[in-house]
């Protein structure tokens, strides 16, 4: 049911994007000055792949329908159980982490700070948990702060030095 | 005869070229690495290629290939170590190989497993090491006969069935991921009239999407997304029995394990269809030829050789049609495809014409990563044991780390880590709603070649679409592209059924006396 769900959004996501490629491929030049063969121009591949695109995402939607997938539910209810489950928590956390490091932190600032900065507190937010004693939570920041000194200097080096690449 | 003893020579003389203290060493570390990339979950073999490539930029071409067709066959069997151990497939090669691996290694007989592990896939990428080097050169030969109507049909072809097989059960969906693909491979300057397709003026897209970052983001991205979301896995045992593979088992399944090789590589020649392909069809075949089907699941050593025979007989075959068509067999070898035109190489049809020694050198290379992984397999137990204990959280921003140096390392831009970063999410998302990657993949290698040869073919015969359907070659691949979709569409399969179960009834009443 779920999929069928998915799969009606996937299926209208798809019809617009194929319209959409499909209009662009009529917009593209045909280049009548050159006199170029009228199928050799530019937009004869892409709206044959709009158009294939089109009939699967029609099928998609048409399919779903059948199976009920156009009933949304959309309740406060099913939002809070997408959020309180673990697994989705943690997807978050790892898609903020990496997005903020990739798009903000490298650029701004030097590579291999921003790279430590990114491993340590992306090891010590995962690794930490309610309950652990000083000495744990010490050793935690110990190891943590080791690796990502150690890995942001080794892959600094080997793509600087080594493959002579000029960093962000 | 003259021929083949002279292929004999080429391959004799690629293998003597690859004894030097230089060549050794690195087959040494790249197999290494490829284990301990294949054996970790969520390091796929395609991800770990596509981010080694990255640092062998600065190798000449043949070290290049070689430390990456290493970590490919390395990657490949590495994953076997943790399909056993903990009931995870180290790389999704390897799902097949839990089924019977995992339950061994509960019987204690882990280090067996383990062994068996090994035989198979050495013996497995021996198989289809002899046919990556009977079979390229003829088929490269060939394919000099194909013009733009045969590439045509084989991009067409080559989606089709892997969206198919990829996604069995709703082959729609790997459809979608190839034409999805194709898509992607527009955008950019296109090759007939240099026209600027989808770029709005962006000096970044004029090239189109790298390859390199979209795989990392669709491979690496995506799968550190997947890794982070599932929770932590439980360690295993250190295994008390012998690794060492032990040459009865070899002797007793000897047809399960030339049955398999073989199976592995005709599913490696098939486009865009991998490892993880070949491992079950070996597998499910292995079943329904076996004198003890009902060990299946519970514990086979024929099973466990049936899916590791099956797995890496599929990298060599997947290199044949990169070799000689350009066109990848599967995931990993698109990869090694893209890596081998970075370092200007030229894999194509006139491989045979331009550099038939390449062609053995390639199969040395598999040769020499063969070796490593027998040596390794017996040799290293409980370093892997020391890798599969690192935790996840601190793995995996390192790994995450990689991907975006590693897209961004070929031109300096930090649009490629973007790129990056997009096709990861697309491709996790694509994911959860099981859409197949490999077809994705296959489509963006192959768009740029459909796209030249539709239009060439439709501007050589001035519009007329006859030879596109009448040539020999085309009318093959185009009865087989639209029998797989038509046989796909249930109501459409059930009435051929009917239709043939009639014909069939009916021609056997005409044959009987009552």
């Amino acid at each position: 049911m779920a999929m069928a769900r998915a799969d009606f959004f996937t299926g209208i996501a798809l019809i617009l994007l194929s319209l959409y490629v499909i209009i662009e491929s009529w917009r593209m030049p045909r280049l009548e000055h050159l006199k170029v063969h009228p199928l050799s121009v530019p937009g004869v591949v892409t709206a044959f792949v709009g158009m294939v695109l089109l009939l699967f995402g029609i099928i998609l939607v048409i399919r779903s329908i059948r199976r009920g997938g156009h009933r949304l539910k959309i309740n406060h209810e099913g939002f809070r159980r997408l959020f309180n489950h673990s697994g989705n928590q943690r997807l978050l956390l790892t898609a903020i982490l990496t997005m903020g490091y990739s798009i903000f932190l490298i650029g701004t600032l030097p590579y291999w700070l921003a790279t430590g900065l990114f491993i340590l507190v992306f090891i010590l937010l995962f690794e930490w948990e309610r309950g652990l004693n000083g000495v744990q939570r010490r050793r935690g920041l110990i190891s943590a702060v080791l690796i990502a000194i150690l890995s942001s200097a080794a892959i600094t080096l080997v793509f600087e030095r080594l493959f002579l690449v000029s960093l962000p | 005869m003259t021929v083949l003893i002279d292929n004999l020579a080429r391959f004799l003389s690629a293998i003597a070229g690859f004894i030097t203290p230089l060549a050794i060493f690195h087959i040494a570390w790249s197999t290494l690495l490829g284990i301990i990339i294949g054996a970790l979950p969520g390091l796929t073999a395609t991800m770990g290629i596509a981010l080694i490539t990255t640092l062998t930029y600065k190798l000449s071409a043949d070290l290049a290939i070689l430390v990456l067709i290493c970590v490919y066959v390395g990657a490949i069997y590495g994953g076997s170590r943790t399909a056993i151990l903990i009931n995870i497939p180290g790389t999704p090669a390897n799902a097949a190989t839990t089924l019977d691996g995992f339950p061994l290694a509960m019987q204690g007989l882990a280090g067996r497993a383990m062994g068996v592990a090994t035989s198979g896939s050495v013996l497995g990428s021996f198989i289809g090491m002899f046919f990556l080097a009977t079979i390229a050169p003829i088929l490269g030969n060939y394919a000099l006969k194909f013009q733009s109507y045969e590439f045509f049909w084989l991009a067409i072809f080559g989606i089709v069935i892997s969206g198919h097989l990829t996604a069995l059960e709703d082959p729609i969906k790997g459809w979608i991921a190839g034409f999805l693909g194709l898509l992607v491979a527009m955008v950019g300057q296109e090759g007939i009239h240099a026209y600027e397709r989808f770029t709005y003026g962006t000096t970044e897209l004029l090239g189109g999407f790298a390859l390199i970052p979209a795989m990392v983001g669709a491979f690496g991205f995506a799968e550190v997304l997947t890794v982070m979301q599932n929770p932590p896995a439980k360690m295993a045992d250190a295994p008390r029995d012998s690794v060492f593979p032990k040459i009865l088992d070899v002797l007793r399944y000897w047809r399960t394990i030339i049955r398999s090789g073989l199976i592995g590589t005709l599913i490696g020649i098939i486009p865009g269809v991998g490892e993880d392909i070949g491992a079950w069809v070996s597998y499910a075949a292995a079943r329904r030829k076996s004198k003890e089907k009902e060990k299946f699941g519970k514990g086979s050593i024929e099973g466990l050789m049936a899916a590791e025979t099956g797995n890496n007989s599929v990298v060599p075959g997947a290199i044949i049609p990169a070799l000689t068509l350009a066109i990848p067999g599967s995931a990993p070898a698109a990869v090694l495809l893209a890596a081998m035109f970075i370092h200007g190489l030229r894999p194509g049809p006139l491989i045979m014409v331009e550099s038939p020694q390449f062609v053995y050198q390639v199969v040395a290379m598999v040769f020499f990563a063969t070796l490593a992984i027998l040596i390794y397999g017996v040799g290293l137990s409980k370093l892997l044991l020391k890798v599969l204990a690192i935790p996840k959280t601190r793995l995996m921003p390192v790994v995450f780390v990689l991907c975006a140096i590693g897209s961004y390392a070929i031109t300096s831009r930090l649009f490629d880590i973007y790129v990056m970063i997009g096709f990861g999410v697309v491709g996790y998302i694509l994911r959860q709603m099981k859409y197949p990657m490999a077809p994705l993949v296959l489509g963006i290698i192959l768009g740029d070649l459909m796209d030249k040869n539709l239009r060439r073919g439709l501007v050589l015969t001035d519009g007329d679409l006859t030879p596109f359907f009448t040539r020999p070659i085309c009318l093959v691949l185009w009865l087989i592209t639209f029998s797989s979709i038509i046989l796909s569409i249930d109501p459409l399969r059930h009435a051929l059924q009917k239709a043939f179960h009639k014909v069939w009834s009916g021609s056997r009443r005409l044959f009987s006396y009552r």
